[in-house]
């Protein structure tokens, strides 16, 4: 690719975008970090092999799927070639077209992903129609897996799946997990053992098994808060 | 479309008992959505907006609704699993979003959708502080902000400055030869 072209499609990605933020109210920043105080925080995207993988997927599909639509076109061409000029703008539109608005969207579903991971827990948004955010804490995790295929190997990513307690979280078709239920998946992420033994520690220093909360509100006992302690130290300062 | 929205009002879970006249909004726009159709889901949505009410108090929130089925819903804060906040295309020209709870029951789907609450953001957020693994922020708002008509704290405060005000008298009858 020339330098011209590079400099029209990073143009037209950024018009792409502007309409989104725009238009579909796209939000252009990465989510909130969850209240806390005092955390670690790292925002992680997906890795540029992430990138890579999906784009080789998409080539994949793309020649699937135009060498059948175009396949017919070229057997039309040789039987009849008057017929076949007429039909060219549909058959290529349908080939092309389609194609062009799959490439643009791998950019963008790259672009609103974001994984944000503090000390205490983890939020994943992803989606552009609609738009996920999940947020989970490291003590509600039950077990974490980690994904690789031989290509993901190939681009050094890996899918790593963090499960919170509760059921029914079905699998699709291609083995990834539904969104909405008890799970958050980091898709893509290039340092996965990093974050599993992260996520693991979190969850194995955690001595409750995830299911709700064993400790008191407030670790003051007799249901004193703070605030109460400090007048009680106030008037034992006055009466000493 | 494009015009820019104040941003809601901060999220305060008391006085937070009904959603937002905007929700309703949203569903005239999901049940159109529907085609022929509309009446039908419009009605079923209507009387879900007029009838859902919220309440958050310390330890968990309730939310019910229905008109002629009715249903609600129990949650304690420290049983929550993980927080999911979605936000479709409508929801988003609105400003709305549907705050999802989830415990760990055995369906997949979420347990609580919170609806119709504007400062989504801030209601999550109130959730996670709430939730378990999460602390730290608690103990130091509660420091800070002790809550209004505490008694235990103005019990408290009246001795302290009724025990200050003995010692400077004693003091003073000390000093006097």
């Amino acid at each position: 690719m020339s330098g011209a072209t590079e400099r029209a499609t990073a143009w037209v990605y950024r018009g792409v975008w502007g309409a989104m933020v725009r238009y579909l109210r796209v939000p252009d920043q990465p989510p909130g970090v969850p209240p806390g105080g005092g955390e670690v925080v790292r925002s992680v995207k997906p890795a540029a092999g992430f990138l890579r993988y999906l784009k080789l997927q998409f080539w994949v599909l793309l020649v699937i799927i135009d060498v059948c639509i175009i396949g017919p076109w070229v057997i039309l061409l040789v039987v009849s070639p008057i017929a076949a000029a007429i039909t060219a703008p549909v058959f290529w539109g349908v080939a092309i077209i389609p194609d062009i608005f799959a490439f643009v969207a791998i950019h963008v579903r790259y672009d609103t992903t974001y994984y944000i991971i503090t000390e205490r827990g983890v939020r994943i948004r992803r989606g552009v129609w609609l738009i996920h955010e999940n947020t989970i804490t490291f003590e509600n995790v039950q077990n974490v897996e980690v994904k690789q295929g031989p290509l993901q190997r190939h681009y050094g990513i890996s899918d790593v799946l963090i499960q919170t307690a509760g059921g029914g979280g079905s699998t699709g078709p291609h083995g990834e997990q539904s969104l909405s239920g008890h799970a958050g998946l980091l898709e893509g992420v290039d340092r996965a053992a990093e974050l599993r033994d992260l996520i693991m520690s979190r969850a194995l220093a955690s001595r409750s098994a995830g299911l709700g909360d064993e400790h008191h509100e407030r670790p003051t006992a007799r249901g004193l808060s703070p605030a109460h302690l400090a007048v009680l130290r106030d008037i034992r300062a006055a009466l000493s | 479309m494009a015009r820019t929205r104040p941003a809601p009002a901060p999220f305060d879970p008391r006085s937070t008992t009904r959603p937002d006249e905007v929700l309703l909004r949203h569903y005239l726009f999901q049940s159109a959505c529907s085609g022929p159709l509309f009446p039908i889901f419009f009605i079923g949505q209507y009387c879900r907006y007029v009838s859902l009410r919220y309440r958050f108090d310390d330890e968990g929130v309730w939310m019910a609704w229905g008109v002629l089925f009715k249903k609600e819903i129990n949650l304690a804060y420290r049983r929550i699993q993980d927080i999911n906040v979605t936000r479709g295309l409508i929801q988003r020209w609105l400003g709305l979003a549907t705050v999802s709870v989830q415990t760990a029951s055995g369906n997949s789907s979420a347990e609580m959708r919170i609806e119709g609450v504007l400062d989504a953001d801030g209601l999550r957020d109130f959730l996670y502080t709430k939730m378990r693994g999460a602390r730290g922020l608690d103990e130091e708002h509660a420091a800070h902000h002790p809550e209004a008509g505490d008694e235990l704290l103005g019990l408290l405060t009246d001795i302290r400055d009724g025990v200050a005000a003995l010692r400077e008298r004693v003091e003073t009858l000390e000093a006097r030869p």
